[in-house]
């Protein structure tokens, strides 16, 4: 489905997304063994995309057995279809993914300053309280920790964003009736992408629970529609 | 005569004006360099940048070096995020900061205390050229990989921007005041400069880089017979062009 809608695109985004946040410790270039790998949470993450993706890249690139990946969402469903998933990788009985149901507006069951990497990705728009939810990340991260967020946003160039309206209003909504069977679930996916804050706006969220926001604060991915948003807990 | 008379007329007008315009006038001369400039970079990242120049020499210009240098600064390695362009933001923090540190690296002897002439302005920009290279010895080593990632596409145009800076800065410091086209050539000759001397001295094993030295002078005396040449190939030009444009208005073309 989301291939369908987004011509595959999202598959380079979260790709991107997780190579340039580069997770893992590479045990050659760190002096301390102290500490073993990051402890990462992705929220909103039910289906595990990018959660795998992190361990993958943290196995792969940085030779690191012990970053572990929490997978927390409010939907039952979708961390359900997140463990089949998991069957399918060498994560599954692992000490290294983990999944719980949780709200992200309150993490009662992650202790503060723990958590050296929050990842929410095309979650945070459903968020009733954003504010909120910024606000708990904050707390869980460690100084020094980052609040990475991957969204949709709002296309820059005025051409391309009369295209992709046209798209996203006509066909986004017919393509889930025909192949879904649920035209409002989808309605309510594009209608939800247009109330979403701008890329200034939420920048400006993310600095105001307190996170130092690195360069202009976020990265456009494909002219707009979606944008990367980055924030680092001062140390 | 009449713009002379105007002239005088205006500097009269200005001269009758009372006393209290004055400090005005004078706050309206801002001049940057008589005023503290802020930090070129916000505090966290150039504590991590900082901290992480001090690996360069052993991990040089990489990944590595910026997580050394974040956990040196009391951050974590995924800290190293709050620099988007990762491993260039950090060579761009070193030719920041190699260009800022020039004015107070290279001190002129004030005119008037020395016996003898006083420096010409070619001879600055000499000693702040070498100075400024002589401040990549430590890393000259990891020159050579710093040079290639600034030569990567998406890097290209910041990368030839500080060149420009740069040449700016040196001009600038000299106390050149040109306000002609020399302006840019003097600028874009030096940047060509300071790049064929910065890729030279990557190779140089020399004692105290005496070998760069050498090549930097020998391209300057290039660059002098170059201008002059250049210079006598725009008169003929000129005066060719008049020339021909002459002689068709003689014939009665209209131009």
């Amino acid at each position: 489905m989301n291939d369908l809608m987004s011509l595959g695109i999202h598959r380079l985004w979260k790709d991107h997304f997780v190579r340039n946040l580069n997770p893992g410790r590479n045990p050659l270039t760190s002096s301390s063994s102290s500490e073993k790998g990051w402890n990462i949470l992705d929220i909103a993450g039910g289906t595990g995309d990018i959660a795998f993706r992190m361990l993958d890249h943290a196995s792969t690139i940085n030779n690191d057995a012990h970053t572990k990946v929490t997978v927390a969402d409010i939907n039952p469903d979708m961390l359900a279809e997140g463990r089949k998933r998991a069957l399918e990788t060498p994560y599954a009985r692992s000490p290294r993914l983990d999944f719980i149901e949780a709200n992200a507006e309150k993490l009662d069951m992650i202790p503060d300053a723990s958590i050296d990497l929050y990842t929410v990705a095309f979650g945070i728009r459903n968020f009733t309280h954003k504010e909120a939810a910024i606000r708990e990340a904050y707390r869980v991260l460690k100084p020094g920790g980052v609040f990475a967020c991957m969204e949709f946003s709002k296309v820059n160039n005025s051409l391309f964003d009369a295209v992709y309206k046209r798209w996203s209003f006509s066909a986004i909504p017919l393509i889930g009736q025909v192949v879904a069977g649920d035209r409002d679930s989808y309605q309510y996916l594009v209608e939800s992408i247009e109330r979403f804050p701008s890329q200034t706006e939420f920048r400006d969220m993310i600095k105001d629970a307190g996170f130092l926001v690195p360069g202009q604060g976020w990265e456009d991915l494909t002219g707009g529609i979606a944008a990367i948003h980055k924030g680092v807990k001062p140390a | 005569m009449a713009p002379i008379r105007l002239s005088k007329s205006v500097f009269g007008t200005l001269r009758v004006k009372p006393n209290h315009t004055l400090p005005i006038r004078q706050r309206c001369l801002y001049h940057s360099y008589e005023h503290d400039q802020p930090p070129p970079f916000p505090e966290a990242e150039s504590s991590i940048l900082s901290a992480a120049m001090r690996h360069v020499p052993d991990h040089g210009f990489t990944n590595a070096a910026l997580k050394f240098g974040a956990r040196d600064a009391g951050y974590l390695d995924v800290s190293t995020n709050l620099l988007p362009r990762g491993v260039f933001d950090l060579i761009n923090y070193h030719l920041v900061t190699q260009r800022l540190a020039l004015k107070d690296s290279v001190q002129f002897p004030t005119e008037g205390q020395v016996e003898g002439k006083a420096m010409g302005v070619g001879a600055k920009v000499r000693a702040l050229t070498l100075a400024r290279l002589r401040a990549n010895g430590p890393i000259i080593h990891r020159w050579q990989e710093a040079l290639a990632i600034m030569a990567q596409p998406t890097y290209a145009p910041a990368s030839v921007a500080e060149l420009a800076r740069l040449a700016d800065e040196i001009w600038f410091l000299a106390a050149d005041t040109s306000v002609d086209s020399s302006w840019y050539t003097k600028r874009a000759s030096l940047s060509a400069l300071y790049a064929a001397s910065d890729v030279f001295m990557t190779q140089d094993t020399s004692k105290d880089f005496i070998e760069t030295e050498q090549f930097f002078d020998a391209r300057l005396k290039d660059v002098s017979r170059m201008g002059s040449f250049m210079g006598a190939v725009g008169e003929w030009v000129g005066y060719t062009g008049h020339s021909a444009v002459n002689v068709l208005r003689s014939k009665g073309v209209r131009i």
